[in-house]
């Protein structure tokens, strides 16, 4: 299975090759793989339905990670096979023609859709979540590029943008569910994960409810579900043949069917059955109410898209033996009848240039055979009997009736007349002739594009024709529910299952439906009554324009460019942090001694008074004068404290980064850049970040030395080992024995550290004596050193 | 008076250190001693043949290391399976920004600044301000290269590349705070000036130098301030040490906690993890491109490797302590690199904010203190790594008169152009934004895994929301790349050399082989742990 995945993307690959001597032949090509998937799927049907174990395999990918694709064909695999594998056939030949021969867009979408068709098939073939998940995405990748096409047209860009945003925001969150789940079931298969909830040891507990919610959002946001269904009218903006595959035929269907394959693990857990029966049946209803009331053939396809998507979810997660045969037949019929009718409209759009409702008129009459055809898949999208849709709708009605469900069983039975009202919306709207509008004149229909179209819209008369075909798939996948009683394990699909309420359902569905067309002057007189500000589109538009409004405000805060801004988000992190801790955590030492010598006074106040004195200076001179006191004065406080050594490397180092600071100054000038000038508020905002900054160290300083319990080992022992070493003073002892080493390292440092000093100054001599022009920067000029000095 | 004995030295563990910082002494013995026009050649080839010579020796002694790792230099270094691999991961990237930096066709002459002489000789060169021309010719010494051309680059940014890379490979493997602080700033100060070498636009470059250095010895200043406490706390900068004191003591936590807090900033500050980030888009941006890149990927590597083996090893048992602090830290960084990301107009600010946002998911595997958590990071690191390489390399390849082209508008229709370029920018945008069959999918799976399995699932969350919105900025490069209108004045793609040309190469490579086939490199990173 994996190879015949692998065959699409490669096959897609070499593609370009191929439509670089003939574009139509690039389609043909194409279409020869999901052809072949086709008859093995088909081939293997007996092996799916038979009673041995479903036909599977796996590959190890990455075994540190457990990540691995495992493939399994069941018969909800078999089903959306015939979905992506025939219906992608039939479409890519439709699309030869569609794009003629010197579309320079065939070479792109004759290779997209190839590699797509591979993506779905790893979709719909995966056992193993993780391998579902990385097939999803790319699903999700080739619809953004299909929808996007040249990106010459803002409306492609705009739905092919937001397509991907949500479809991949919601596989996102799907992804982390399946971690969660995975992690919690301790396998990523879902087979197991399916065979382990059905003896009662799946996933349990919170984190595990979590997850699987989350990737009921993936699947709902993939499927087109209320509040995210706005993204599907809006990707109608692709061709129309990218719409019939992507957006009618299979993608969509992604949701649908990760909802089919863990139903049977979930579907008694009410987080999962409640939101997928409550969005789903708002879905088919709002998607049903949109698609009365648009004008262009191809929107009302795709709110009938969402309408019916909303359908087969609901079907999906009820659990219920008869309602997941009814999934199954409407998974099937839905794609076969969609499949067609798109087709319908873009044979419309290009034989007449126009898909307005308003704008055709007596095209059944010109175009008698198209007519036919999109009327056999219009009846099967309303549930008109001999056609598939009819036995998928009846065994709905009877699932829901069956088990006393009314509130699904009507809401359903309202989401049906709106089917049938649009469904004949659409046919009235495509081929009737109305009054005041003057006959269409279309140019011949080539046999390329209609074939295609009546292949599909056929196989639905055959198989609603004869429900056994379809009885077996249906009955094998819903095998993974259990069946409540009798009735239930005994149900098939048939055309006459004697009278009974469901009839009447389709029945009533039938009449006030067409009523409804009838009237369709008052229906849109309601709609324009209805219209509220409110609508799942203006929230998605919010959302992203938010995201960026916010994303420039906090930009302009904190990233302004400016060092001390910087500097100040430093300080405050590290004040909040440990800062908070310190205050909250701390304790002061029981006695805080004010100070040990008298002598640390005035030294301590030099300090402070320096410190604040900087930030006031005007002249760099004086800047460098005041940083040198400043290391002056901790350099006595050493000495004060019993620490000669330390203050005299102090004072030496000092000593040479003057110098060296004073020969730097010859190339500056002499006053800092006065820069913009800046308010008060903001200079006192900085001066307290500065203080609270500097209290926190002081304070910290204290708090933390007092947590100290132990005292210092180390000082005793070079007390005590001084003799030892042969001297009279401790300091002696240490600076030339204990830590010879480190004093060797001193004077090396400090040796390296005059010489560079001293290199400057030969330096600067050499600049003198130079030409004086060559000096890019500031001076070296007599005056230049004049002004520095002051 | 008992005879000193020098502690022992396990020569084989650290000959691949060694060999960086040699190559980096002769390296600036070569820049002092030889005339101008050799240096390029002689560095170039010193500094690939270190590399190389280093990475060898590195993968003949891995190859039969003790699972265990060592403790050498008496105590100061620990040479185990992280490091090792830490070591491979900074020597391969280092060479993969080596390649960068010393490519020469792409701007004429090299991405970093000629000395003010060569400039003056070369007439008005571009970038130089006021220099004045009509400097006699003949008394100056005339550079590698035919009159006319542009000057060559000044050949110092070789020994500080090595320097920093030794001082990122002692980074890693310190095994006390001492070792880990001299290393800090061995790989910290080569860093700053190379950030403000680039040739062309000097102003902004030299500001992203001072920034960086300022913000910089600020963060060190921290870190030392955290040492000196957690000394205080344990009697000893040894991290085994520390953790042996944190563990059964009634020793008042003050000193642990703060000292752990000042430390782990100054880490966090060489992470670029926000709110520790502010100096990263002014530097990535101001920097040279190929500066940016060894930035980018290796100091990404460095700090990373010794967060984890801070956190790992001297703060293992104290986690559930400090780990709400961190928690925080995470956040903040992903949300303000994913957020932040979205208003950026020049690419190589995006790729900034990128790498912020990276950072904080970077920082959910190291605080998994677990050896998936390790190996997890270990993976990342390289990953993220090879990618960023390649992502600069191209950026450093789309070009107008003035220099490198990152406006964004800049780089719209570019596909119509050059589509090689554009898909190949398409790939890495996409691994960046972690999306499967790339290195960036099966890093973060890593990662998210180890940090969901140790009890961290609302921070996955958060990841996982901060990933689809970083997603949404790398995907609008994509957009703007293919189905927008080519400028008039567009931008040119060059041509590039034969180093360049090599390090996009390697970067994509990896970034496809370590998506498909990750298996081998995973069971590196996850062969052994850290070692105390």
């Amino acid at each position: 299975m994996l190879a015949l995945v692998v065959a699409h993307l490669v096959v897609a690959a070499l593609l370009p090759l191929v439509s670089r001597r003939s574009r139509r032949a690039a389609f043909g090509v194409a279409a020869v793989l999901p052809a072949a998937t086709l008859v093995w799927g088909l081939a293997n049907l007996p092996a799916v339905l038979g009673p041995g174990p479903a036909p599977s395999e796996t590959h190890v990918w990455a075994s540190a990670l457990h990540l691995e694709f495992g493939f399994r064909l069941d018969a909800l695999g078999v089903v959306m096979i015939v979905l992506v594998g025939g219906l992608g056939a039939l479409i890519l030949a439709y699309s030869a023609w569609y794009f003629g021969k010197d579309s320079r867009d065939a070479p792109r979408n004759s290779a997209l859709l190839l590699a797509f068709a591979g993506a779905m098939l790893g979709l719909v073939l995966a056992d193993d979540l993780l391998t579902l998940y990385l097939f999803w995405e790319l699903t999700s990748i080739a619809s953004f590029l299909l929808v996007g096409q040249g990106g010459l047209h803002r409306a492609n860009r705009r739905a092919a943008v937001q397509a991907l945003l949500v479809t991949v925001m919601g596989g996102l969150a799907m992804l982390l569910g399946i971690v969660i789940v995975g992690e919690s079931a301790g396998t990523y298969r879902i087979s197991e994960i399916v065979a382990a909830a059905q003896q009662g040891a799946g996933p349990a507990g919170g984190l595990a409810a979590t997850g699987i919610v989350l990737i009921l959002i993936g699947a709902l946001t993939k499927s087109a579900q209320f509040p995210f269904h706005p993204w599907l009218p809006g990707a109608m903006a692709a061709p129309t043949p990218v719409s019939a595959y992507l957006h009618a035929a299979s993608m969509v269907k992604a949701g649908v069917v990760l909802v089919g394959r863990l139903s049977p693990a979930f579907a008694d857990r009410s987080y999962w059955w409640v939101p997928i029966a409550v969005l789903g049946l708002v879905t088919m209803l709002v998607g049903g109410w949109r698609a009365l009331h648009e004008t262009d053939l191809k929107r009302l396809l795709a709110f009938g898209t969402v309408s019916q998507l909303g359908f087969l979810m609901v079907l999906f997660g009820s659990g219920d033996r008869i309602g997941e045969i009814a999934a199954l037949t409407m998974l099937l019929a839905h794609g076969l009848f969609k499949a067609p009718l798109f087709m319908v409209v873009g044979i419309v759009d290009k034989v007449t240039g126009t898909r307005e409702v308003g704008a055709l008129s007596g095209l059944g009459r010109r175009l008698p055979g198209l007519a036919a055809a999109a009327t056999l898949a219009a009846a099967s999208m309303a549930g008109i009997p001999f056609l598939l849709g009819f036995l998928g709708k009846e065994a709905a009605f009877e699932a829901f009736v069956h088990d006393g469900d009314w509130v699904l069983a009507l809401g359903l039975l309202l989401g049906s007349i709106f089917t049938v009202a649009y469904s004949a919306r659409f046919l009235w709207g495509a081929f009737a002739t109305k009054a005041g509008v003057e006959a269409t004149e279309p140019r011949p229909v080539v046999p390329g594009l209609s074939v295609p179209t009546w292949i599909a819209a056929f196989t639905g008369l055959v198989l609603g024709c004869v429900p056994p075909l379809t009885d077996a798939l249906a009955r094998n996948y819903a095998a993974a529910y259990p069946a409540e009683d009798a009735v239930a394990a005994d149900y098939h699909l048939a055309l006459w299952h004697g009278l009974s309420l469901p009839l009447l359902f389709s029945a009533v569905a039938l009449i006030v439906g067409a009523t409804l067309h009838l009237q369709r002057a008052r229906v849109t007189g309601l709609h324009t009554a209805l219209r509220h500000p409110l609508s799942a589109q203006r929230g998605y538009e919010v959302t992203v324009g938010g995201i960026e409004r916010f994303a420039v405000w906090v930009t302009g805060r904190i990233q302004a460019g400016s060092l001390p801004v910087y500097l100040g988000v430093l300080l405050l992190t590290v004040l909040v942090l440990p800062g908070l801790a310190l205050v909250f955590g701390g304790t002061l030492p029981a006695t805080v001694p004010g100070y040990g010598s008298l002598m640390q006074l005035p030294l301590g106040l030099v300090i402070v008074a320096c410190a604040a004195a900087l930030t006031r200076v005007r002249r760099r001179f004086t800047a460098v004068l005041l940083v040198g006191a400043i290391g002056y004065a901790i350099g006595g406080l050493f000495v004060v404290d019993g620490g000669p050594d330390l203050a005299l490397a102090q004072f030496l180092v000092e000593t040479l980064t003057m110098v060296a600071f004073v020969f730097v100054l010859r190339r500056l000038p002499a006053h800092f850049d006065a820069g913009p000038r800046v308010g008060r508020g903001i200079q006192l905002r900085k001066a307290a970040l500065a203080t609270v900054a500097g209290v926190f160290v002081a304070v910290a300083a204290v708090v933390l030395s007092g947590a100290r319990q132990e005292p210092p080992a180390v000082s005793g022992e070079f007390v005590a080992r001084a003799p030892e070493a042969g001297a009279d003073n401790v300091i002696a002892a240490i600076l030339v024995d204990f830590r010879a080493l480190d004093t060797v390292g001193e004077i090396t440092v400090l040796l390296i550290a005059a010489a560079g000093t001293a290199s400057l100054v030969l330096a600067t001599r050499h600049d003198k004596k130079g030409k004086s022009g060559r000096v890019e920067s500031g001076g070296g000029t007599p005056e230049h050193e004049e002004e520095i000095a002051g | 008076m008992t005879p000193l004995t020098p502690p022992p030295i396990d020569y084989a563990a650290v000959a691949p250190l060694l060999i960086v910082l040699g190559a980096a002494c002769v390296s600036v013995l070569v820049e002092a001693f030889l005339p101008r026009h050799q240096r390029w050649p002689a560095q170039v080839a010193l500094s690939v043949v270190a590399i190389v010579v280093a990475g060898v020796t590195l993968g003949v002694y891995a190859g039969d290391a003790p699972a265990q790792g060592v403790i050498t230099l008496g105590s100061t270094m620990a040479v185990d399976m992280p490091t090792l691999f830490l070591w491979g991961t900074l020597l391969v990237l280092g060479f993969g920004s080596l390649l960068l930096i010393a490519d020469r066709s792409v701007e004429p002459g090299g991405a970093f600044v000629a000395s003010a002489l060569e400039r003056a000789s070369a007439g008005a060169a571009p970038g130089s301000t006021t220099g004045p021309s009509g400097v006699d010719p003949e008394h100056v010494d005339r550079s590698y290269g035919a009159p006319g051309d542009a000057p060559t680059m000044q050949t110092e940014v070789f020994p500080f590349t090595l320097f920093a890379l030794g001082g990122m490979m002692a980074f890693v493997a310190a095994n006390d705070l001492l070792t880990m602080f001299v290393a800090l700033e061995v790989l910290s100060l080569p860093l700053y000036l190379m950030c403000g070498l680039a040739r062309r636009r000097r102003l902004l470059s030299q500001e992203a130098a001072v920034k960086y250095f300022l913000l910089g010895a600020f963060a060190s200043a921290f870190f030392l301030y955290g040492v000196a406490l957690l000394y205080g706390y344990a009697g000893s900068v040894r991290l085994s040490a520390i953790a042996e004191a944190a563990v059964g003591t009634d020793r008042s936590d003050a000193l642990l906690f703060g000292g752990l807090a000042l430390l782990i900033v100054g880490l966090l500050f060489k992470g670029s993890v926000g709110p520790f980030h502010t100096w990263t888009p002014d530097v990535y941006q101001g920097a040279p491109t190929p500066a940016t890149a060894f930035m980018a990927a290796c100091t990404k590597v460095a700090a990373f490797g010794a967060i984890a083996r801070v956190l790992y090893v001297a703060f293992g048992s104290t986690r559930w302590e400090w780990r709400g602090v961190l928690w925080a830290v995470a956040i903040a960084s992903m949300v303000i690199g994913a957020v932040l990301g979205l208003t950026q107009t020049d690419l190589k600010r995006m790729i900034a904010y990128s790498s912020i946002a990276h950072a904080g998911f970077l920082l959910l595997g190291t605080m998994a203190i677990t050896q998936a958590g390790t190996s997890g990071t270990l993976f990342y690191l390289l990953a993220y790594g090879f990618t960023t390489i390649a992502v600069f390399g191209i950026i450093s390849l789309v070009r107008t008169a003035d220099g490198e082209a990152t406006h964004l508008s800049q780089w719209a229709g570019l596909a119509k152009r050059s589509p090689l370029l554009a898909g190949v920018m398409t790939f890495l945008l996409l691994a960046l934004a972690g999306i499967p069959l790339t290195s960036g999918f099966t890093a973060k799976f890593a990662v998210f895994s180890a940090a969901l399995s140790d009890g961290m699932a609302p921070l996955v969350v958060v990841a996982l929301v901060a990933s689809a919105i970083a997603a949404f900025f790398y995907l609008r490069v994509v957009v703007l790349m293919y189905f927008s209108e080519t400028p008039a004045d567009g931008p040119t793609v060059s041509v590039p050399g034969a180093f360049t040309t090599v390090a996009i190469t390697l970067g994509v490579v990896v970034t496809l082989l370590l998506g498909v086939a990750p298996t081998l490199v995973l069971d590196w990173a996850g062969a052994g742990g850290f070692t105390g």
